[in-house]
């Protein structure tokens, strides 16, 4: 039994892998919280298609069915990613994501230095929320080497 | 890479015009009033016309053909406007075409359900709430840090280079994927009328099932791909403790999202 896999195939598979890099692309540039999420819901479009396609150049409806799980778990993290961006808002009144880039670890520069940075958020909107550990061991004959 | 280049030209235009017409559309460092977003649209689509053309002939028929063509074009394009639109409600709205297009295109690849599935979940549930918290949350319009973008460059040559690595390997000649024969395994078929001595020292072994993965996501005459009745023997046959997981983890997704949002309280919005 051959497999259809010719130019139609091909070409969705590019389609798929464009809705991916477009969702990549603006999960990256944006600063706008939902837009990131919704950028994150166009790369899982991307997946999804190119598993539909894989299911039928294999001709079985596995690839089908592992959408259906895809699409569970982005409607799992659209619901997530809602009530944390409403958290978030809550304590910034702003969607801004520049305003959190105080949750970054403490050894990364922050970013876009050209820029002014917007006024944070104040110290005591981070109460509650876990901070990252510092990972890692700081090599020795530092000044964090215990 | 240089023989692909040469021998698919315009898919190289066509990423770069693409590429072009996204950072033109890109919301920018300072206002961006003085550029156009007519040209930038102009050039993107002129991109993805040209992207397209070079993924070969194709040998469907019309109406296949001009489906495809509308349908991935109205994907990528509103991706493309969508990631570059000042106004997140606008955003929000292409992004609910480029997920009607894409629809459209699980359409094409038989997959109605998931078509139908996605239409509902994506256009009935995220892009509602995502629309309703927009509004709720901006009121007075657009805010100022939508009118800048982060990173605009890397991120795009990035992206391009890896979309552009994907069609070479994609497009490649001779090709570097294989075809996959599909072969039904067959178990060796007893010789009929022939008896087998049990040996009572030895234990005795059941027949064993035939060694075919997720035999029942096959297609077949009866449920071929795509079908309800395909995909649900796939889903509750083959993948059965994976619904039941799918079911939990939407339970356990659910009470998380209960339990950060915030309580009424604490104060509304």
């Amino acid at each position: 039994m051959s497999v259809p896999f010719g130019p139609e195939e091909i070409r969705i598979l590019l389609v798929a892998a464009g809705l991916f890099v477009l969702g990549a692309i603006g999960f990256v540039t944006r600063r706008n919280l939902i837009l990131l999420v919704l950028s994150a819901e166009l790369m899982l479009h991307g997946v999804s298609l190119s598993l539909v396609t894989f299911g039928k150049i294999h001709q079985n409806s596995e690839g089908q069915a592992f959408t259906i799980f895809v699409l569970t778990v982005a409607a799992c993290e659209a619901g997530l990613a809602l009530s944390l961006v409403l958290s978030l808002y809550r304590k910034s009144h702003s969607l801004d994501i520049r305003l959190w880039s105080e949750l970054r670890e403490s050894d990364v520069n922050p970013p876009d230095q050209g820029e002014s940075l917007p006024a944070a958020v104040s110290t005591s909107a981070y109460d509650g929320i876990p901070k990252l550990t510092p990972a890692g061991v700081a090599p020795v004959g530092t000044a964090g080497h215990p | 890479m240089n023989s692909w280049m040469q021998q698919h030209p315009a898919t190289v235009l066509g990423l770069v015009l693409w590429a072009i017409g996204l950072l033109w559309l890109m919301p920018g460092r300072k206002s961006g009033a003085s550029r156009t977003p007519r040209t930038g649209v102009l050039i993107a689509v002129a991109g993805l016309l040209s992207f397209f053309a070079g993924c070969g002939k194709s040998n469907s028929d019309l109406a296949s053909e001009v489906m495809f063509w509308v349908f991935a074009t109205g994907a990528l394009g509103g991706g493309v406007l969508m990631i570059s639109s000042r106004n997140p409600v606008y955003g929000a709205l292409w992004f609910a075409i480029a997920t009607l297009c894409t629809c459209g295109l699980f359409m094409l690849q038989s997959a109605p359900f998931l078509a139908a599935a996605t239409i509902i979940v994506y256009a009935g549930a995220v892009i509602v709430t995502f629309l309703f918290v927009i509004m709720l949350a901006q009121q007075s319009g657009a805010a100022g840090y939508d009118q800048r973008s982060q990173q605009v460059w890397p991120a795009s040559l990035g992206a391009f280079v890896f979309l552009g690595s994907m069609a070479m390997v994609l497009q490649s000649d001779p090709p570097r994927y294989e075809r996959v024969e599909i072969v039904a395994a067959e178990t060796p078929a007893e010789q009929p009328g022939t008896m087998v001595a049990l040996d009572p020292t030895k234990p005795v072994i059941a027949p064993q099932p035939p060694a075919i993965p997720n035999f029942l996501s096959r297609a077949d005459s009866k449920a071929p791909v795509g079908s309800m009745k395909g995909l649900g023997r796939s889903l509750f046959g083959d993948y059965l403790f994976a619904v039941e997981l799918a079911g939990t983890l939407l339970l356990v997704a659910s009470i998380g999202a209960i339990a950060i949002a915030p309580r009424r309280e604490e104060g509304a919005l």
